[in-house]
């Protein structure tokens, strides 16, 4: 996070990791695409011939809420192959939260944990623990055959602390209610952190709803969103209670 | 930001350090400014956030250079310009600015990613509509020649304000894209410095850590020497009364013996000599690899010396039924060497070859004057008094040495074939000897095919002790 008092603006870094061809990058675009153009930045796909993504997509949401803070959240894709393992550290650093976005195939299942240990292991070389880490695990790639069930997906969760989520990136299912459950995680421990709402007027729910609004979905209520999640929904909806 | 420090990926994504300088290229900048002032005729400057003029397509108009003739001209452009740098087009705006003139300037705010990076003025153009000249004109140089300054304000650009606005706009989309593709390629490099860095780091990380595992095995190695020189030692000395007491026996010393019984304490003492053979080998090897052996290097003629070991072996030869011969010719020039090690070189080597060759075989011993091989890289002249060596060569007619061993044999231990049942005995210790002694004196040692069939061990000694080549 970083915050310029002088021109009132605070910027959020999210960060999209995953094992590789999990489909962050597609998040990134189906979330671009959901955006009001007016709020979103140029999607940026830092990329060479051989790899689909050597570095990272960045794509820049600018809101502004009542209070007279604006804030820019920076979201970032990791690259999933296991070579720039140098370059996942660099993009992971100084996250203020993370999406993990797991291949639902059953086939991709050890590669999905082994991202996991990988991003700890991340986190970790930067000083962070993943405990303290606001973090959604998304299940993409729904639509595929040889998928994890909903049912074991939904029992699993269930059973772990934090918010999981079900999508199809092509399609934009579940894409905006995942990074919408995402924000409203790392806003609330940002806001824990740094008493947000006091020094700026800006309330978490009014800001959220401002989100929902520029990413076409002002039309649902906070709690129809957040409901989206599968498990860990208490977090979403109360983060009081976790702590 | 430090300059010359590459900046990080946080710096150049979440911060608002980004300066239109370091995206865009002065010099191309220019150029793309002087394509729209041909194409639109509007002069067009565009300046950073500092104030630093990047891109100049603004030639002076001739009313300017005339009005500057005079004193009080200068003074009411220099409040233009003054005018101009301080009108504030806000953060993604425009703002107009009129000069006593009549002509007119347009600021337009350079954004990208929602901060201001830098102006661009497009300007002075006068109004298409503009039919009559302005007063003031007349009012601030009362003294200059009106009918000129008229003619030379005619000459001005003329522009409509909505098509200056349009061609800003134009501009600004025009610039958004470069400015675009200039953050990109920033932030690509970056991420590969900063990538490269860190790849860098754990390479440096892994190495110290390989450095620390070679140091450890090194000393253990030491130890492994230390050791080994230890108990070669405290075998020899039992073993030296073991050999001496089974030779008085044997010798009737202590009285008559029955044939078997002589006969078993011969076997005793052969095989005495034989371990005893074997652990100062290993003593030597310890003591070379340990570095402890030192060479005391004195002139040395090689040519006796090869004569004295084919005399020493020649018993064995025979015993073989194997020829053994020496070609040492007289111009043989002497060698600074430590004369006991080299002989045991040859011994071993000498000994070795008649062990592989079958009956009927023949070793020969040879050497002559050569070179260094300083690995063809040339400058002969400046070498070849450091580099003048002696070659010595045992070629033998056994059985040859396959390809794959050529490097392998100098191994300590090492032994083609080492089945139980091979026919040839030893330690496997007599080449790896070879090769630290002769390692020792800075000389290489290696092997050939003998023609038609055989093996040739080449030993080269340079003849001087410092050498060049290493």
């Amino acid at each position: 996070m970083q915050l310029d008092f002088t021109a009132r603006e605070l910027t959020i870094k999210l960060v999209y990791y995953g094992p590789a061809l999990s489909g962050k990058t597609t998040n990134l675009q189906a979330l671009h695409a959901a955006a009001d153009p007016g709020s979103s930045g140029r999607l940026m796909t830092l990329e060479t011939k051989d790899d689909r993504t050597l570095f990272f997509d960045l794509l820049p949401l600018t809101f502004k809420g009542k209070g007279d803070l604006s804030v820019r959240l920076k979201v970032f894709t990791v690259p999933g192959q296991v070579i720039h393992g140098a370059t996942r550290r660099l993009v992971v650093q100084g996250a203020d939260g993370v999406a993990f976005i797991a291949d639902s195939q059953n086939a991709e299942t050890q590669h999905n944990a082994e991202a996991f240990l990988d991003l700890r292991e991340n986190l970790k070389a930067n000083g962070f623990s993943l405990s303290q880490m606001p973090l959604i695990i998304q299940f993409n790639k729904r639509d595929m055959q040889d998928v994890r069930t909903d049912e074991e997906l939904g029992k699993l969760a269930s059973q772990g602390k934090e918010p999981v989520y079900l999508a199809v990136a092509t399609w934009g299912d579940g894409v905006v209610e995942s990074f919408m459950g995402l924000l409203k995680l790392t806003w609330d421990a940002l806001d824990s952190q740094h008493r947000l709402a006091d020094k700026f007027g800006l309330e978490s729910n009014e800001f959220m709803q401002e989100v929902a609004s520029q990413l076409g979905m002002g039309d649902r209520s906070m709690d129809n969103i957040f409901d989206a999640a599968v498990g860990g929904k208490q977090k979403v909806l109360n983060p009081g209670v976790s702590k | 930001m430090t300059t010359g420090e590459p900046r990080t990926l946080d710096e150049l994504t979440l911060g608002d350090s980004l300066t239109l300088q370091e995206l865009v290229d002065s010099t191309a900048l220019s150029e793309m400014a002087m394509g729209f002032y041909d194409l639109f005729r509007v002069p067009l400057r565009i300046f950073s956030e500092s104030g630093q003029l990047l891109g100049d397509a603004a030639p002076q108009p001739g009313l300017h250079a005339y009005l500057a003739e005079f004193s009080a001209g200068r003074t009411a452009l220099n409040e233009t310009v003054a005018a101009v740098k301080s009108a504030d087009p806000g953060a993604d705006g425009e703002a107009g600015v009129s000069c006593f003139t009549g002509a007119q300037y347009h600021v337009v705010a350079i954004s990208y990613d929602g901060r201001r990076l830098g102006r661009m003025v497009l300007g002075p153009f006068l109004a298409a509509s503009l039919k009559v000249l302005p007063d003031a004109l007349q009012t601030v140089i009362p003294e200059g020649d009106d009918g000129k300054a008229k003619e030379l304000l005619s000459k001005m650009s003329r522009a409509r304000p909505e098509t200056v606005s349009q061609i800003a706009r134009h501009l600004k989309s025009t610039l958004d894209l470069i400015l675009f593709s200039g953050h990109k390629a920033l932030l690509t490099s970056n991420m590969h410095l900063a990538s490269v860095r860190e790849s860098f780091r754990e390479l440096q990380d892994k190495n110290d850590k390989l450095q620390e595992a070679y140091d450890r095995l090194k000393e253990l190695d030491r130890l492994k020497s230390n050791f080994l020189a230890t108990v070669s030692h405290e075998l020899r000395t039992p073993l030296t009364s073991i050999i001496g007491y089974s030779e008085m026996l044997s010798e009737g010393i202590a009285g008559d013996m029955t044939d078997e019984q002589t006969e078993f304490v011969r076997t005793i003492h052969e095989k005495g000599e034989q371990l005893l053979e074997l652990i100062s080998s290993l003593l030597d090897l310890s003591k070379l690899e340990s570095g402890t052996l030192q060479m005391r290097r004195l002139e040395v003629n090689i040519g006796g010396v090869i004569k004295d070991v084919v005399a020493t072996l020649t018993p064995t030869a025979i015993k073989k039924n194997v020829r053994l011969k020496q070609e040492v010719g007289d111009d043989l020039p002497s060698l600074s060497a430590d004369g006991p090690r080299l002989r045991q070189v040859l011994v071993n080597l000498t000994e070795n070859a008649i062990k592989f060759t079958p009956a009927n075989g023949v070793v020969v011993v040879s050497a002559k004057a050569t070179e260094m091989d300083s690995d063809g890289d040339g400058g002969h002249v400046l070498f070849a008094t450091m580099t003048a060596a002696v070659e010595m060569r045992v070629a033998d007619s056994g059985i040859g040495i396959p390809d794959a061993e050529k490097t392998k044999i100098f191994d300590a231990f090492y032994q083609i074939d080492s089945s139980s049942t091979r026919e040839a005995q030893g330690t496997g210790l007599g080449l790896s000897i070879v090769k630290r002694l002769v390692d020792g004196h800075g000389g290489t040692v290696k092997v050939e095919d003998n023609q038609p069939e055989g093996a040739v061990i080449v030993v080269t000694i340079p003849r001087k002790a410092a050498t060049v080549v290493d």
